[in-house]
């Protein structure tokens, strides 16, 4: 298995990591923040004509028809630069429930090219997340009726904001009827197309918690290199040196979890959901412990509004449980290694191809 | 009509430059690369003349080892047409780059050669001036507004007392000021397009250019680390440092 990425993937990952950088400052962030829709239209435009909403849709639908793999590397920095738009449920989770739909739904490619060009923005409401992301702004929300995927635009849904402790997401309970005109897959062709969702999604993720993990750390080595105490910056300090050094192995041991991930998902292998749940919980653990040890470097300060540590902080707990908390994918990981004929062993490890 | 654009590959504007230990130069070793931000929008104004239908190619074109052909794929998912490189093992000095460039000149025969004002690394401000010399071409420097009226372009430079505007006959060449566009991102759709677009790669000897050293680099040092603040405790024991110390007032 080749874990290296090609120098297109790298390439679009430095372009995009360039664009947040200078359209998505922290200062930035603050700013949409306070609007009262939470999202900035502008800074989504900007994103959509940098390619971002067309990377997995399909070339014959004016896409760029690249994979998951490509996915795992944009999300860590949509999760890196705080991105508060839920892009990625349209453009990535959406887009591949939407092309996984049967050519028979009038609408489908419509959608798809809609996606590419940015020009419509709809939310996910899996049973596994109670509330949906930005459904109070989305064209139309895809929603699951007794596993039927239905696709029921904003008239038709009623919804109810709910705070979140991360004040950039915009949570909607979302209240609907199901009727035959909003149905777009039975519950038989949709199980298996929610259940990549649900893959999708927590990879999406995953790989943002992962992007947060190490704009904490980043954040954090750059304060203990200013900071002074007795005459010397704190980061030289073997005890502040540890906790970092923690963080940042927890970073880099949980990257070949998220890429082997996806790179299951993206090939269809059988236990995609398996090595998606470990990387779910792996992400999660490094952002957690990036937290947790940017706000001991920081002292007290870190948690303080002013800081910005906070803003990535409190993203990694929201998405913590976001697309199947800890128990969840811990659950998951335990029926797939205990199942009787768990592909366990050596020779499953190292033997296969 | 075609355009010329020359850019360099630099350390990346995000990184803080380190001085390696024996100070014979700054540190180069795994430290991130990008194209200087001064050639970014020589790169831009030179595609927005394209788009204008001023000009009709825009082709780039960068001196150095074979990794400077990544800032000659940048350049082209901007919106350049073809590039060129010219190979060498190391970064040449300003009056080689120019020769060179001459020899790419004479061959391209561009209406208009645009070369950022100066490279973020060696901060020379040398190249375009020296280009200009060469070739017996007008040189507008330090551009904030590019306009090509005919057979001339009017190029508004930014100077010490305000702003001059100098009407070159074409051919020319122009240097870029900070103000004159703000670069667009390169999307990655134009990521993958400019994979298939044409780069040719030359040598020195194959444009008759023996590349001679001129100067020499004897030394790097970083700049002194800024000592931290002290607290004074009355108006009076400031003045006195500002005038005996820091030598920032008069006495009287």
């Amino acid at each position: 298995m080749d874990f290296t990425f090609t120098d297109d993937e790298r390439a679009f990952q430095d372009a995009i990591s360039r664009f947040l950088m200078t359209e998505a400052a922290p200062e930035a962030l603050r700013e949409i923040w306070e609007t009262d829709a939470g999202r900035s239209p502008d800074l989504r435009n900007k994103m959509a004509e940098q390619g971002l909403t067309a990377l997995s849709i399909p070339e014959e639908a004016g896409g760029l028809g690249m994979g998951d793999v490509v996915w795992s590397l944009m999300t860590q920095e949509l999760g890196y630069y705080g991105i508060p738009d839920s892009l990625a449920d349209t453009a990535y989770v959406s887009a591949g429930l939407i092309a996984a739909l049967p050519e028979t739904v009038a609408d489908r490619n419509g959608w798809l090219e809609q996606i590419a060009e940015g020009s419509i923005r709809i939310a996910v409401g899996h049973p596994v997340n109670p509330l949906v992301a930005d459904a109070h702004l989305a064209d139309f929300t895809l929603l699951n009726h007794e596993g039927e995927i239905h696709a029921v635009p904003r008239s038709l849904i009623d919804v109810e904001h709910n705070a979140s402790i991360d004040s950039s997401r915009r949570l909607c309970r979302v209240m609907w009827e199901p009727s035959n005109s909003t149905r777009v897959a039975d519950a038989e062709t949709g199980a298996p197309i929610w259940e990549e969702a649900l893959n999708r999604g927590a990879l999406s993720v995953a790989g943002q918690l992962l992007g947060l993990a190490q704009r904490m750390l980043d954040l954090s080595v750059d304060y203990v290199a200013q900071r002074k105490q007795f005459g010397k910056p704190i980061g030289s300090f073997q005890a502040v040196k540890h906790h970092l050094a923690d963080v940042a192995s927890k970073i880099e041991f949980a990257k070949p979890v998220l890429y082997r991930a996806a790179y299951s998902l993206q090939h269809g292998q059988a236990d995609a959901a398996l090595h998606i749940s470990q990387a779910h919980v792996a992400c999660a653990e490094a952002a957690h412990l990036a937290a947790r040890h940017g706000i001991q470097v920081h002292g007290a300060m870190g948690y303080t509004w002013e800081v910005d540590l906070q803003m990535f902080m409190k993203r990694t707990w929201a998405l913590e449980s976001s697309w199947g908390d800890r128990a969840f994918h811990k659950a998951r990981i335990s029926a797939a290694i205990f199942a009787d004929d768990a592909p366990l062993g050596p020779g499953q490890t190292f033997g296969r191809s | 009509m075609k355009v010329l654009v020359a850019v360099k590959r630099v350390i990346d504007y995000n990184v803080k430059v380190r001085v390696k230990s024996d100070h014979t130069d700054v540190d180069l070793a795994n430290v991130k690369m990008a194209l200087n931000p001064f050639c970014e929008i020589a790169v831009e104004e030179a595609v927005r003349l394209k788009e204008a239908g001023t000009a009709s190619e825009v082709v780039v074109v960068s001196i150095g080892p074979k990794a400077c052909q990544e800032q000659i794929r940048t350049a082209l998912a901007l919106g350049a047409d073809r590039g060129i490189q010219i190979e060498t093992d190391t970064m040449p000095e300003s009056l080689n780059v120019a020769k060179l460039l001459a020899k790419v000149v004479e061959a391209e025969q561009p209406q208009l050669v645009i070369l950022g004002k100066q490279s973020i690394d060696a901060d020379n401000n040398q190249t375009g001036q020296m280009l200009g010399a060469l070739l017996d071409l007008p040189q507008g420097t330090f551009a904030s507004d590019v306009k090509v009226a005919g057979d001339k372009v009017n190029v508004t430079r930014e100077v010490d007392g305000g702003l001059q505007t100098l009407a070159l006959n074409l051919p020319a060449i122009v240097t870029t000021d900070l103000r004159l566009n703000e670069p667009r991102y390169a999307s990655l759709p134009n990521i993958m397009k400019a994979k298939k677009k044409p780069l040719e790669v030359k040598t020195p000897t194959d444009l008759g250019v023996e590349l001679k050293s001129h100067t020499r680099l004897l030394n790097v040092t970083p700049p002194a680390e800024r000592q931290a603040g002290i607290r004074v405790s009355s108006v009076d024991e400031l003045v006195d440092k500002l005038k005996n110390e820091a030598k920032v007032l008069r006495g009287g």
